[in-house]
């Protein structure tokens, strides 16, 4: 016992010093760069050449299309597959790729695109309407001999046939106003045939997956980093595309950062010209140290929300739900945890999606209404301050994955605020070890999430199997039905209102957080965009610096 | 000494057979099958996929078949296919274990060497302050966090004075300060222990007898002391592999490197229960084999672990 002072003392010691070392290390490093301004890069044209190494968050290996729902996974694929059609987010509209023209019939159950011609892979093949409809084959049916299911957003697939020397006509079974947009999707990308015969490994596997986009695989270290190399013959970028040609870069080094503490540093250090998944309090320390931050407005996406389920009963009366939207503070929660990067939710859908209602207004901090909903439905106060009703709690658990990086944060202060309406918020956010059960089980209330959504809001929420609400809700699926047949883009996105409505106020089946955005830092010689999906893309980067 | 041996085999076989069945159980203790999990992560998956996908992996089985067919493949060294990626779960294990051995036994070598560096400057130093300031090392080592220590010593070298790369890029530092990292955290246990073992040898007659005879205090240390304290400390290292699997965990997220750790909390994170599978079963039987190794090197070091068996006079004149 009599040594414990030295020991403490050693100990305080050493803490002082490693943390005074990392302070004068940041206040020395922001000082060095903050007389190189960011901006000074921006101008001059794009500068040929050079590698770029992008920082991805987790490793990757599963690198089959239809499975490429993920971040990480779409990051890369975005540069590597190329799709029939691309989202231009300036516009708003969908342009043409290596579908040089599509068409839709009225009832909006066939389309026919024509395709590019000179297109092919990188292991020579053509890009013609038979490889495309071999794709479309894949997307709609799945693979069985290698177990790849069906792509979600192509449930209603029926066959497509190759008509005339370069177009594809695609049947669907069913009217589905949103075919053309989820072709769009990285999840939609297109590989040679050669890959779609492989088993289930192969087809998972990047070294063997091959497209016809802008990066050509190189090597691999598994787990540790993936390098591509520009195809010097690409010349099919999307229609609305800066760069027409081949990407300015000579390669594209892929690495992972699990680390969260590391990534501005990373970025600012010039170790890597981009990284993805910076946390809200990084972005300061990064822009003051001369790197940039790029927020990608996830257009393809739903805002940030908790799926509500109401298997536990809790919170099957829709008032409780209602109590809920408006018992969150939703300003307090951007001004706490989140950062300007970030723009609150207006609905489901973010602010740019096509289709988007403001339900703001409906969406303002109200306690004093979320407790009289609340006595309204039964829920009275409690000794403890937590409501019950029936001799059960008002308790009620949010699980989510730690994919988001502000998710748990923000889930801790909405905590707090339910406190006030008598609400208790067990908060599993960011748990994933947790989420593997309670993603099926609908006696968790809560699920935090967003998903990709290209148009209406069906393929999210109609399966009876649907990991958000876990339930098929028989109004909501109607309405599903009719926005899917809708014959023109008014009444399509007259439909798609409704449905917003339906679930974030009427059914109050979701609560609605934040827009998604995927916050990047750059190191300050780092050109880049992103598509309205967040992926980064290579093909229009370039460094000052080559 | 031939029983002894059979025994502690036929006992860690017995340990990694529970391990297996233990882990079984467990994941049949989930709400849902594997590949339903696995699906389910990923928005809404189609049943019929789910129920192929499901025969295909032979999770429609029933559970004393599956027990059975899965214990089978396993002797064959068959440990299924990992949902995520669609290859074989040994085939994922195989890709990266190279790089979680040379971590772990580096660090675990590294940490033998600085617990008995420590041993030694601690039982041999003559100045008392000295003496007092290493024996309050471990307690200290053992308190910094492994990823505490990664995080500011990557802050400091890459990212303020840039001399080593924040990615494994194959240079020495990329590779020697994690393994530095996990060797402080792992020698702490072994030091600790080994510094109260010799210090318990030193209260013995025999050392008086030897120093009366004139053996020179380093003599003693090294040829008698250290031996006779040295089982106990080897007991600890084999329970430390359990801490050098966690730290690795936390070593290879901090570092970048690939390996079992990354791979364990990526299996957690998309949900690849056989992978997780595969992957818990591998820790058992390392921690077995370790120990058994342990178990096995134990009598050689101090031969009174087996004659004690019969309660023989040597084992109590100990």
């Amino acid at each position: 016992m009599r040594n414990t002072p030295l020991s403490l003392k050693a100990a305080a010691l050493l803490a002082v010093l490693g943390l005074s070392l990392t302070a004068c290390g940041g206040n020395s490093a922001s000082t060095a760069e903050s007389s190189e301004p960011a901006a000074s890069a921006e101008a001059g044209a794009p500068v040929e050449g050079g590698t770029f190494t992008f920082a991805e968050v987790t490793p990757i290996n599963n690198w089959q299309t239809q499975a490429a729902r993920f971040y990480e996974k779409a990051n890369v694929l975005n540069s590597v597959l190329d799709r029939l059609t691309y989202f231009d987010t300036e516009s708003g509209k969908l342009v043409g790729w290596i579908a040089s023209e599509f068409t839709a019939n009225k009832a909006q159950t066939e389309f026919t695109f024509t395709i590019r011609d000179g297109v092919t892979f990188s292991d020579g093949t053509a890009l013609d309407a038979e490889a495309v409809k071999k794709n479309l084959d894949a997307l709609g049916l799945g693979v069985e001999s290698a177990q790849i299911q069906p792509n979600v957003d192509f449930s209603a697939y029926k066959s497509s046939e190759v008509v005339g020397a370069n177009q594809v006509k695609v049947t669907l079974k069913r009217p589905d106003a949103n075919f053309l947009r989820s072709t769009s999707s990285v999840t939609a990308g297109l590989v040679s045939p050669g890959t779609l015969e492989l088993d289930n490994a192969g087809q998972t596997a990047i070294s063997q997956i091959v497209g016809s986009g802008p990066f050509v695989f190189e090597s691999e270290k598994p787990d540790e980093e993936v390098v591509f190399t520009s195809r010097d013959d690409y010349a099919w970028a999307p229609e609305t595309a800066a760069n027409q040609g081949d990407a300015y870069l000579e390669k594209l080094v892929v690495k992972y950062l699990p680390e969260v503490a590391h990534r501005a540093g990373a970025a600012q250090s010039g170790q890597v010209d981009l990284v993805r998944g910076l946390q809200p309090v990084d972005e300061e320390v990064l822009s003051a140290g001369g790197g940039q931050i790029f927020a990608a407005q996830g257009v393809d996406l739903t805002t940030n929300h908790a799926a509500i389920r109401i298997g536990s009963g809790k919170l099957a009366e829709t008032k409780v739900r209602q109590a809920l939207q408006v018992g969150i503070d939703r300003q307090a929660l951007k001004d706490t945890v989140l950062s300007d990067s970030y723009v609150l939710a207006g609905s489901i859908l973010n602010h740019q999606a096509p289709g988007f209602v403001d339900l703001s207004a409906e969406l303002g901090y109200d306690p004093e209404k979320s407790k009289a909903l609340l006595e309204e439905a039964g829920w009275s106060v409690g000794a403890d301050g937590i409501r019950e009703k029936d001799g059960k709690k008002l308790e009620i658990t949010v699980a989510s994955s730690n994919n988001s990086v502000v998710i748990k944060p923000a889930f801790e202060l909405i905590e707090q605020q339910w406190r006030e309406i008598g609400v208790q918020l067990v908060n599993r956010a960011a748990d994933n070890s947790f989420l593997t059960n309670a993603m099926v089980d609908d006696q968790i209330e809560f699920f935090g999430t967003r998903q990709f959504a290209y148009g209406g809001l069906g393929p999210v929420y109609a399966p009876a199997t649907n990991n958000q609400t876990l339930n098929a809700d028989k109004e909501l699926n109607e309405l599903f039905t009719r926005e899917q047949a809708a014959t023109t883009e008014e009444e399509h996105l007259e439909l798609i209102g409704e449905e917003q409505r339906a679930l974030v106020l009427d059914k109050a089946l979701t609560l609605v957080l934040w827009d998604e955005v995927q916050v990047y830092g750059a190191n300050k010689d780092a050109h880049i965009d992103f598509t309205s999906g967040t992926a980064p893309i290579f093909q229009g980067a370039w460094k000052s610096n080559g | 000494m031939g029983g002894y041996i059979a025994q502690r085999i036929g006992q860690a076989l017995l340990v990694i057979l529970l391990a297996y069945t233990a882990v079984f159980l467990a994941v049949q203790a989930l709400p849902n099958d594997p590949v339903t999990i696995f699906l389910s992560a990923d928005s809404s998956a189609d049943p019929a996929t789910i129920a192929q996908m499901k025969a295909y992996y032979g999770y429609d089985q029933p559970l004393i078949v599956q027990y059975f067919t899965q214990l089978g493949a396993l002797l064959t060294g068959d440990l299924g296919y990992s949902l995520s990626s669609g290859s074989a779960v040994s085939t994922r294990i195989g890709e990266v274990i190279g790089s979680t051995l040379l971590l772990a036994g580096s660090a675990f070598a590294l940490a033998l060497v600085l617990a008995v560096a420590l041993t030694a400057a601690a039982s041999l130093s003559r100045r008392p302050r000295v003496r007092n300031a290493l024996l309050n090392l471990p307690p200290l080592m053992i308190s910094i966090p492994v990823f505490w220590l990664g995080l500011v010593l990557l802050q400091v070298l890459a990212v303020q004075l840039g001399v080593m790369s924040l990615f494994p890029d194959g240079s020495f530092l990329s590779l020697a300060v994690p393994i530095l990292v996990l060797a402080i955290h792992l020698s702490a246990p072994i030091a600790q222990v080994l510094i109260k073992s010799v210090h318990e040898v030193n209260t013995q007659p025999f050392v008086d007898v030897l120093r009366a005879k004139g053996a020179s205090e380093e003599w003693i240390f090294y040829r008698h002391t250290l031996k006779n304290a040295a089982p106990a400390a080897l007991s600890i290292a084999g329970i430390t592999i359990g801490t050098l699997l966690a730290g690795s965990v936390i070593t290879e997220t901090v570092f970048a490197r690939a390996g079992l750790g990354q791979l364990v909390l990526q299996a957690v994170t998309v949900q690849d229960i056989p992978l997780v599978q595969g992957l818990v079963l591998l820790t058992a039987a390392a921690f077995t084999a370790v120990n058994l190794l342990v178990d096995l090197i134990h009598p050689k070091l101090d031969p009174r672990i087996i004659t004690s068996h019969a309660g023989s006079p040597r084992a109590l004149a100990a």
